[in-house]
């Protein structure tokens, strides 16, 4: 592991479904520390760029750099890349069969080789953190969307990741509980967390991003900081597109 | 709604007429089948009664595991090929569970070769009649050359009587003896995985507990076959053929393996469906969250996609055990002795028809809740609380 | 660990070779289980094709002695004794009516099959015609026609005959059961759960030999009749009490509001049944319908243990007389493709009206 070489480095990346390419062309390097937000519409291929950097797709060419290692389809380089990148997705994904405590130190005892109570010391520093140490004994179901989604965050750092990887985290939750997710997300930016995050939320990108990224259509379209992103976006398609999501 | 019925009253009144009339026609239909059925015995000079279950029977069984002989009352029998019956369903249950799972993963995978293979098991298996398939194995068991000609394999002797295995020269009931300690070992341990007390207990707690009564059942059964040991006897004796006869070793008659073969890849046919449906119904999500915590292959297999995928096909399985068990009826077309066909031989011995269909019944009854009953514990001890993933009834 | 792998040239190419290694051999293990699987796959092929048809013999006048010597698949045996597999003991020389008895029933299954026949009028039709005429060709004394006894049936004919009478008998006693156990009168409800969930629990075999040999003992001397009319209801029932539930699902997922609605229309109860409920309950029922239908065929077989000469039991006799019995496999052979033609296609066709509704709700 290159403690130098930038967090993540795309160079070109292509990928196409079928005959759908999801992904034409995509060069992006986020530091270590940074904060970056992708936005863009449905289906411009945000959330296909943030699944290949922890390889859930396979990119067909072009090539994926993490921490300096190059993702080349080894299983070897897989496994090492995906101990260092934590993901949240936007259905949470909690293992339903196991408890929250269970969900958290899962990863940690069969991957890290942690013994049973240091995973769990882990996992309840990590679950006070995002405020639900009280629901460790429960069954992911017994929880709201948001008190899952915090845990998906709180199983995610256990892992004690280098880069945090979100996958429109707040998209299926109930407008009440967004801002208890934003919030351990802000938090969590505020401690020099690097991260890549797929939302909607322009409130959160503007307090915590580095570089909001525009995509659409399987490009990247505008890459600026929040700042002049939102006051002065460059291209017709980023203008059309903040008027959608801002617009009421 | 007069048109239908043009009964007077309230439809509260016709409604009670209603069931009146079923119910007092279902009562007739009884009655008139037990004073005919009666009066037919009477007839033929039996008298009903459960007296005969003690009477001696003066036929032979051709299997048991229990000791028997013709001097052994009805009820002995009865329960002899009640055992019969359980033991081939363990026996084709494990088996069929075995197979099938490896079967289903066959066809959930990604290989296009282990695929076809799976594809082509189940379609065979699947679409010819169970009782085909018995005849077609036992007419090629029964074809194997004749003990004089017997075919060696590592110790073991196959002919057309049977397979003849090397095995500790113990008698059979201290085996069956053996066997139970045994399976009451693994039964323990499987419900203190399973139980609620222990839930909450550390899972390397369950874990070791579990092992223990496991090897407890083991050591039980090594201590029972030592003990009662003929120490004239070597160890271990081989099968040997000695003209005709072949003497030594363990023999798995052709009506057994026969049976228990068809019944294991019958059912492997269904069971291997049953797991793919349960595979295909695990959320894909599920696997990626694993497989982005850094999981390997079989790490996201063993703790994440099985114990999902089982619960989903749990009561399934539940049904395709039961309809096993009932399989093992089909014994009385190769003459292997399970509980119906000791029951079909009874009747024709004793004529008791109907107290013979009654406990005929009755055993079957018995099987088929006490394995839902342990398939629902089983359920209830793994349903996820709360999940939506699979409704519970 | 930083750059030791080198940079992989840029164009991933999805080539054949490519894809080949990607579904074969992607790791070591995988490209065992290839080797596994396939090896398997091709000692299966090759036995089977040397055994049926290389190391084979085909001369219809060969016996026992040319075939042992060839050492493959002894198909002579099927020249010989066709005619007793298929139709048992039914006399040879009216032999062309059990035949025809046959395609009288293919002909009711194939047309049944189709979509334009569903209605309960036209399927009742056409299987009430089917079972007259399979009947009158079998049974004869009518039109000239020698009688046949029943004992005498055997064969196809007579395992068609059970599966037809069986689901002929059986479907509207399982529309029966399921309205009744659906019924919100306890007094008809239960005992109808009772029967369905008693009948579920007992293995068929014990069901047919119940009818064959308790039965008699307990009717009355006019009711008795002939033994395969008896093993026939009893097969009749079990199909019942699965089919009954089997309709009882079709029901319960049916939009409570079709009924409310139907109610809100003023339709009367015979109305509401027929009208709205029965066919979108047939309709949400019909793949696990005709799976029960396959179900039932193949139990057809059963029969042979209380002492019928189906097809599985003519095939027995067919190889234990004489000359031919070392050829029990192919007779098994052959019988076995004769239950899967039938079995297979079915099943196929009720995976393909599936797929069928499935694409069909999707639209709608």
């Amino acid at each position: 592991m290159d403690r130098t070489a930038p967090a993540i480095e795309i160079t070109g990346l292509h990928k196409s479904y079928g005959g759908f390419q999801a992904l034409r062309g995509i060069d992006l390097t986020v530091a270590r520390g940074e904060r970056v937000v992708v936005c863009g519409p449905s289906g411009s291929g945000k959330s296909t760029m943030i699944r290949c950097i922890n390889q859930l797709e396979e990119h067909d060419s072009g090539t994926i750099r993490v921490l300096g290692t190059v993702l080349d389809g080894r299983l070897a380089s897989l496994d090492e890349i995906r101990r260092e990148v934590g993901m949240v997705f936007q259905q949470f994904n909690l293992f339903p069969h196991m408890t929250v405590l269970e969900n958290c130190t899962l990863a940690p005892m069969l991957v890290r080789r942690l013994p049973r109570a240091e995973a769990e010391a882990t996992a309840m520093r990590f679950l006070e953190k995002v405020r639900i140490p009280e629901q460790a004994q429960k069954y992911p179901a017994q929880l709201s969307g948001g008190q899952q989604q915090r845990v998906a965050i709180a199983r995610a750092l256990c892992m004690e990741p280098q880069i945090m990887l979100f996958d429109e985290p707040t998209s299926a939750l109930d407008p009440e509980m967004i801002a208890e997710v934003l919030d351990v997300m802000v938090t969590l930016a505020q401690e020099g967390m690097t991260m890549v995050c797929v939302t909607h939320e322009m409130g959160f990108a503007r307090k915590v991003a580095d570089r909001v990224i525009f995509m659409d259509r399987g490009e990247i379209i505008e890459a600026a900081p929040p700042g002049q992103f939102f006051s002065a976006p460059q291209n017709d398609r980023t203008r059309q597109f903040l008027s959608q999501v801002l617009g009421h | 709604m007069a048109r239908l019925l043009s009964f007077p009253g309230t439809r509260r009144q016709r409604e009670l007429a209603l069931q009146a009339v079923f119910l007092s026609a279902l009562a007739a239909l009884v009655l008139g089948a037990a004073l005919t059925a009666r009066e037919r015995l009477a007839a033929q000079g039996l008298t009903s009664g459960f007296g005969f279950l003690r009477k001696a029977t003066g036929w032979e069984i051709n299997f048991a595991l229990l000791p028997t002989t013709t001097a052994d009352p009805y009820w002995w029998y009865l329960l002899s090929g009640l055992v019969n019956t359980l033991f081939m369903g363990a026996v084709g249950l494990s088996g069929a569970f075995a197979l099938g799972l490896l079967v289903g993963l066959m066809r959930s995978g990604r290989n296009p070769a282990a695929r076809l293979l799976g594809t082509l098991y189940v379609e065979l298996f699947r679409n010819l009649p169970i009782i085909l398939q018995l005849f077609f194995w036992y007419a090629v068991a029964t074809a194997l050359p004749n003990p004089r000609q017997s075919i060696e394999i590592g110790g073991a002797l196959v002919n057309a009587r049977g397979i003849y295995l090397p095995g500790p020269e113990i008698g059979r009931g201290i085996a069956a003896l053996s066997a139970l300690a045994i399976l009451a070992g693994a039964g323990l341990a499987v419900g203190i995985l399973a139980a609620r007390r222990f839930r909450r207990a550390a899972p390397l707690r369950r874990q070791s507990l579990a092992a223990l009564s496991l090897a407890a059942g083991f050591a039980v059964a090594a201590g029972l076959a030592l003990a009662f040991r003929d120490p004239a006897t070597p160890w271990i004796t081989h099968p040997r053929a000695e003209g005709l006869r072949i003497t030594g070793g363990w023999r798995i008659q052709p009506e057994f393996y026969a049976l228990a073969l068809t019944i294991i890849t019958y059912g492997a046919a269904y069971v291997g469906e049953i797991v793919r449906g349960g595979l295909k119904a695990v959320p894909r999500g599920q696997i990626e969250a694993a497989a982005a915590l850094g999981l390997t292959a079989w790490q996201r297999f063993s703790r994440v996609t099985m114990p999902l995928a089982f619960r989903a096909m749990l009561p399934m399985l539940a049904n395709q055990s039961v309809w096993l068990m009932k399989a093992t009826t089909l014994g009385i077309a190769v003459g292997f002795s399970d509980f119906f066909m000791v029951v079909a031989g009874s009747i024709n011995h004793s004529g008791q028809t109907l107290e013979l269909i009654g406990i005929l019944m009755a055993g079957f009854l018995a099987i088929n809740l006490t394995l839902a009953a342990l398939m629902n514990r089983l359920d209830r001890a793994l349903s996820l609380e709360g999940s939506s993933m699979r409704p519970r009834r | 660990m930083t750059q030791t792998t080198p940079t992989r040239a840029v164009p991933r190419r999805r080539g054949l070779w490519r894809r080949l290694r990607h579904d074969y051999a992607a790791t070591p293990a995988a490209a065992l289980v290839t080797l596994v699987c396939g090896t398997i796959l091709v000692a299966i092929a090759w036995t089977l094709i040397d055994w049926a048809i290389l190391r084979a013999t085909f001369d219809p006048a060969a016996g026992r002695e040319a075939c042992r010597a060839a050492g493959g698949a002894c198909w002579p045996v099927i020249a010989a004794r066709w005619r007793v597999i298929l139709f048992g003991l039914y006399p040879y020389d009216e032999q062309w009516r059990a035949a025809l008895a046959c395609l009288v029933v293919a002909a009711v299954i194939l047309l049944s099959c189709l979509p334009r026949m569903w209605g309960l009028g036209r399927l009742a039709a056409i299987w009430a015609t089917g079972t007259a005429l399979f009947y009158l060709l079998m049974r004869g004394g009518l039109f000239g026609l020698t009688p046949v006894n029943e004992q005498q049936w055997g064969g196809l004919p007579l395992t068609l005959f059970v599966f037809v009478a069986t689901a002929v008998i059986g479907m509207p006693m399982a529309i029966v059961l399921a309205l009744m156990r659906r019924s919100s009168l306890p007094g008809i409800a239960i005992p109808a759960g009772l029967l369905i969930d008693a009948i579920r629990s007992l293995p068929l075999l014990s069901i047919l030999f119940t009818c064959a040999i308790v039965l008699p003992l307990v009717l009355p001397d006019f009711l008795i009749g002939e033994k395969l009319y008896r093993v026939v209801f009893g097969a009749a029932l079990f199909f019942a009490a699965y089919q009954a539930e089997i309709i009882r699902g079709g029901f319960q997922a049916i939009p409570r509001g079709q009924e409310e609605a139907a109610k809100a229309l003023g339709l009367g109860w015979r109305q509401r049944l027929v009208r709205i409920l029965l066919p979108q309950a047939f309709r949400l029922a019909l793949p696990a319908t005709i799976n029960q239908f396959v179900i039932a065929f193949m139990e057809t077989a059963l029969i042979v243990v209380v002492g019928f000469m189906d097809l599985l039991a003519s095939a027995n006799t067919a190889f234990r007389t004489g000359e031919w019995t070392f050829a029990h496999v192919e007779v098994y052979a052959f019988i076995a493709a004769i239950y899967f033609a039938f079995v297979f296609g079915l099943s196929r066709y009720g995976a393909f009206l599936e797929a069928r509704m499935d694409a069909g709700q999707q639209r709608s």
